[in-house]
């Protein structure tokens, strides 16, 4: 791993981003309507439209308006939403870290839950515990979350089985045993596909080392089969691991849109809806950058750590 | 087929999937009410005698409607697969037989398509085409294209240097020939066993699609809306929203079962 | 219609005093008491606080309660003396004195005048700023303070319902100086209301604490209201059910009677000129023939529609856009389903087997789409074969609306028949779309508000409304009642027909 290979990466990271931008600035350009339109709904009479798109400058030639925001963006201001009325730092920020706590807690209860259950059925394979762990996953990749989501409101959130609250967000640093009741069933429902990914990673992988040569010198020489599992067949599994909850990433950023609309969570996936009906250019323009940055990066990341826990992979 | 059928997956997918294209080639005709008659004296119905999987906020009958979604939910995740293994099997398959500037072009344009999450790509796509089942579809097939794309291409890859494409070239056959009878034939194995997979994302997708209000539009019986529209009433007639999941899921999980055994006979030394 | 008090009505005075509410029952224990934060839920976001140009249905309650205009229409839809403590019209209504109240300050401290008056009205008339109301004020001449307290606007033509449009939910009272930072207006409040604004958070919550400087004695009863963003509604029920919200702004239809019947919560149901029309481009075939238009009316269930989609709760309509509450409305005869007239009357018009259109339905809100989807089965009968053709709202506001030739309308309730007519139907109209142009339909709306003789207007409006039904411009199959819930500690939380003014200076919460 040399700097060199590191500083290239980055580069393409940049690269994408101005791709994204100007892509997603041409595509809602081409989008009926626009955003002074929406504010004013049945509203609008020309005369309004008119004066309403001057106000927000929608009525500047696209070239300026798009080199007008990257200027800004370079400097660090990402402009104003269009249909708020507030900086859009503030808006996509305040989203984005009601994202990554879902995002996150999902990720770390998975990652708690779904290593030892791909280990156990490794470990116990062929018995009732690798059957059901394996029916588990199937059934968990084979439900669109939206699906999931509304089970799990039906069985644990209607009027008459009130265990978990039926959606909404309350902060974590006012009442965190409140947050944690609010994000329950969004983290399950976004959890689910991903245990099922992992956990069958997990095995698979397991699965192979367990049979290797290497393990079986390990019980030749008499190790004890804890040992044998924790210090020699664990570690090496759990390169493939990483590079399925990276790969994940890109699933859960996508997964979020769905999860936030149904809870109605107020992130990233919510908002980027919101600004897609409203055409508010320039939210969209921050959400799909700070999406796009994050799955680059995390992909950056993970092959690095995938790198570091197995030497045979090698970057130039 | 034998093979296939020796894994419990194997015959698990198989008869997932019988049920599924059954429902998909003749749902329509077996449906015992029209899926959009109302009966308005039974709205909001669990499953009785009269309407084996109840009744929804209009008074139509959900077995009836499922039956009637069936065949569109089915195309549309194999039409959409079917675009993007298309268009991605012609990508790669030029990117891995040109090789050198061609193929590092292609492959840096790929890159970027596939750096954004998959769903957010067809959001963006469908959002900007319009919503409605024939966007959503191109919206997923294009989606998939570049990911269709790399696996040709690796696949394409692998292939080339085997003895019998060696052979041929020495033999002074033509670029064409050679792609065609040589290499497409046995690099088709992994294409199609992830398409089969693929279709399973696909159906997924377009019934989240439906879901958003971005795919089929009312009063469609895709899947996906049938959920959304059922939504607003989930407490007071669950069914309305489980059944069509139910249906979503067994033909995902049918196709993806179904995949992982292609992929298992195909390539007996893999084990799971 | 009271004839002694005519003559006083000629001039259009407008006093400040306690007017009857109409009887909507309303649980009251006892006597209000000071104190507490009022909670109330809503499901769509509050995108701004710009008073000019907002149009959210969670938005107007948060201006009704931070803003103040010149007169403010109350439960009985007529106009109240609001900032304006009387007003007095000249005999041929062309020009309007309104006299301030005294000692009125805003938010800041700064005293309201009527220079405040006259610069908000230059704003809203200003073509250079988007302001909703301009189209109910655009018979306005000149705005002139005559003195600190007194506003006299003059008009360009007769128009007797100014005091309706002065109370327009939109005609909010700026002061000047705020009118210099119109983008600020979207995020920051300096008003008259009886609430101050403290927070803002948009996704979340906005929360308004009491004016204790509020030019009504003794109001707001309540120290503080935030309002709660719920987007999704089971998220929204189940909080409103579970305690955590007060009030839930407003109910589904679907809900309503498992929310109004859960213990501890009460429903309120009012009836409201809020309608869905199917709009039928008459400038081209089919619809240019009026015996196409009768045969479609024919062809619609109207009972079944309540039925369906309001679960009851809601009137059915007989293709008049007037709504039955407004003054001067007429009763209107019904129009049955009767499929085997309508395909009688279709083929006289020449469409012997029936006719294929394509119908459009935005999804926002949902009632549009599920209207056409009920219209398709009974239409069918009748010989309309109707395509549904539904897509994302953004999509229908830029193609099709005021585009397209046959696709589903959605209007709320407009305080006048003036109001209503000059929003939709008159050949001038702000948001013209079935080009359907009447000359002597355009005369009679001319005249109707010219006059200010109340047996006058009857009859010219009466006249106009049998046109509207001689003609069939829109067919409108309902009138949806609007629905809102609220606890049983919260007293006397009403919402207006017009749903744009709620008055929660008046509610109080039990201690």
């Amino acid at each position: 791993m040399n700097l060199s290979y590191l500083i290239r990466r980055l580069v393409a990271v940049l690269v994408v981003m101005a791709i994204v931008t100007v892509a997603v600035f041409a595509i809602t350009n081409v989008l009926p309507g626009n955003a002074a339109l929406m504010i004013l709904g049945e509203n609008a009479t020309a005369q309004n439209l008119a004066a309403l798109e001057r106000q927000l400058g929608l009525d500047r030639p696209l070239l300026v308006q798009y080199f007008d925001w990257v200027s800004g963006v370079v400097r660090g201001d990402l402009g104003m939403s269009l249909r708020l009325g507030l900086p859009v730092a503030e808006v996509v920020g305040s989203a984005f870290i009601n994202s990554m706590w879902l995002a996150g807690l999902a990720l770390a209860a998975v990652t708690v839950i779904s290593i030892p259950l791909g280990a156990l059925a490794a470990i116990k394979r062929g018995t009732v515990y690798d059957t059901g762990i394996g029916v588990f996953s199937y059934v968990g990749t084979a439900l669109p979350e939206f699906v999931t989501a509304t089970l799990l409101l039906v069985l644990f959130a209607s009027p008459a089985n009130p265990i978990f609250p039926a959606g909404g967000f309350a902060d974590p640093m006012e009442d965190f045993g409140l947050f944690l009741t609010h994000a329950a069933l969004p983290v399950a429902t976004l959890g689910l596909v991903l245990m099922a990914h992992i956990s069958r990673q997990v095995r698979s992988e397991m699965s192979e080392v367990l049979s290797s040569d290497y393990v079986r010198a390990a019980r030749i020489k008499g190790l004890s089969e804890r040992r044998v599992i924790w210090r020699h067949t664990l570690p090496n599994s759990m390169a493939p691991a990483v590079a399925v909850i990276s790969l994940d990433i890109g699933y859960l950023l996508g997964g979020i849109i769905v999860v936030e609309e149904i809870f109605a969570w107020p992130g990233l996936g919510r908002l980027l809806i919101y600004a897609l009906q409203n055409r508010d250019l320039p939210v969209i323009q921050a959400i799909t950058l700070v999406l796009a940055v994050v799955y680059a990066l995390s992909n950056l990341i993970s092959d690095l750590v995938i790198a570091k826990l197995d030497p045979r992979v090698r970057y130039g | 087929m034998g093979r296939i059928l020796s894994t419990s997956n194997g015959v698990a997918g198989v008869i997932l999937l019988t049920i599924v294209l059954t429902a998909a080639l003749f749902g329509p005709w077996i449906a015992p009410y029209d899926p959009q008659l109302f009966h308005s004296q039974a709205r909001l119905q669990g499953p009785s005698a009269t309407h084996w999987l109840g009744t929804d906020q209009f008074g139509r009958d959900l077995l009836s409607r499922i039956l009637n979604g069936a065949p569109s939910t089915v195309l549309f995740g194999m039409g959409a697969t079917s675009l993007g293994v298309c268009a991605g099997t012609v990508i790669g398959v030029i990117a891995g037989v040109a090789g050198g500037r061609t193929d590092g072009v292609i492959m840096r344009i790929l890159d970027g398509m596939l750096a954004m999450p998959e769903l957010l790509f067809t959001l963006l796509i469908v959002t900007f085409l319009g919503g409605g089942t024939l966007q959503a579809l191109l919206a997923v097939g294009v989606a998939f294209t570049p990911g269709m794309a790399r696996i040709a291409r690796s696949a394409v890859l692998s292939v080339r240097t085997r003895e019998y494409v060696l052979a041929a070239r020495a033999r002074g056959e033509s670029r064409s020939w050679i792609v065609l009878r040589e290499v497409l034939p046995n690099a088709i194995g992994p294409i199609i066993v992830e398409a089969t997979i693929r279709v399973s994302f696909a159906i997924m997708i377009g019934a989240t699609l439906g879901f958003l209000g971005l795919g089929a539009q009312p009063p469609s019986t895709e899947w996906g809306l049938m959920v959304s529209e059922a939504r607003q009433f989930m407490f007071r007639n669950p069914w309305g929203v489980i059944i069509p999941g139910i249906a979503i899921a067994m033909t995902a999980m049918g196709f993806n079962l179904f995949g992982d055994a292609l992929r298992d006979a195909f390539d007996p030394k893999r084990s799971l | 219609m009271n004839f002694l008090t005519l003559k006083r009505r000629h001039v259009l005075m407008g006093l400040a005093a306690t007017t009857a509410l109409p009887s909507i029952s309303f649980a009251q224990s006892g006597q209000p008491v000071s104190g507490g934060t009022l909670k109330i839920s809503h499901s769509t976001r509050i995108a701004t606080l710009n008073p000019l140009s907002l149009s959210g249905p969670a938005e107007y309650p948060c201006i009704d309660m931070l803003y103040s205009r010149l007169t403010r229409i109350g439960f009985d839809s007529q106009p109240h003396p609001d900032l304006a403590e009387s007003w007095v019209a000249s005999p041929d209504a062309t020009e309007f004195t309104f006299t301030l109240r005294a000692g009125v300050t805003f938010h800041d401290g700064t005293p309201l005048t009527a220079d405040d008056v006259v610069a908000t009205y230059q704003a809203i008339l200003n073509p250079d700023i988007p302001a909703a109301a301009t189209s109910v004020l655009n018979m306005i001449d000149t705005v002139e303070a005559l003195d600190e307290l007194t506003v006299r606007f003059t008009l360009s033509s007769p128009f007797a319902d100014l005091p309706f449009s002065t109370a327009h939910a939109n005609a909010c009272i700026l002061s000047r100086s705020a009118l210099d930072d119109l983008t600020g207006l979207e995020t920051r409040v300096n008003g008259t209301g009886p609430f101050k604004l403290e927070t803002y958070d948009s996704a979340r919550i906005v929360r308004m604490v009491k004016n204790d400087n509020y030019f009504v004695r003794g109001r707001p009863y309540l120290d503080a209201v935030e309002m709660l963003l719920f987007p999704d509604l089971a998220a929204e029920t189940a909080n409103f059910l579970s305690g955590t919200t007060d009030v839930m702004l407003t109910v589904q239809q679907a809900d309503f009677e498992r929310i109004a019947g859960s213990p501890g919560i009460g429903g309120q149901r009012v009836n409201s000129g809020r309608y869905v029309c199917v709009v039928m481009r008459q400038d081209a075939e089919p619809w240019n023939d009026v015996r196409v238009r009768k045969a479609l009316a024919k062809a619609v269930d109207r009972q079944l529609l309540v039925d369906i989609l309001l679960e009851g709760l809601g009137r059915p309509a007989y293709d008049s856009i007037v709504a039955p509450e407004l003054q001067y409305a007429t009763d209107k005869p019904e129009i049955a389903y009767d499929p085997e007239g309508a395909r009688a009357l279709l083929a006289e018009a020449g469409y012997p087997d029936g006719i294929s259109v394509t119908m459009v339905a935005s999804d926002r809100p949902a009632i549009r789409s599920q209207t056409a989807i009920v219209m398709q089965q009974t239409a069918a009968a009748a010989g309309f074969n109707l395509d549904i053709q539904t897509m994302p709202h953004d999509t229908y506001l830029a193609n099709v609306w005021r585009k397209g030739p046959f696709y589903i309308g959605y209007w709320g309730m407009q305080p006048t028949i003036d109001a209503t007519y000059n929003l939709l139907l008159t050949s001038e109209a702000a948001y013209q779309d079935s080009e359907w142009k009447n000359e002597e339909f355009d005369a009679l709306i001319q005249a109707g508000r010219s006059t200010t003789d109340e047996a006058e207007r009857a009859r010219i409006y009466a006249e106009a409304q049998t046109l509207e039904l001689a003609e069939t411009p829109y067919i409108v199959p309902f009138y949806e009642d609007v629905l809102t819930a609220n606890r049983d500690n919260t007293n006397s939380w009403q919402v207006a027909p017009i749903s744009r003014y709620f008055y929660i200076e008046n509610v109080w919460l039990d201690s």
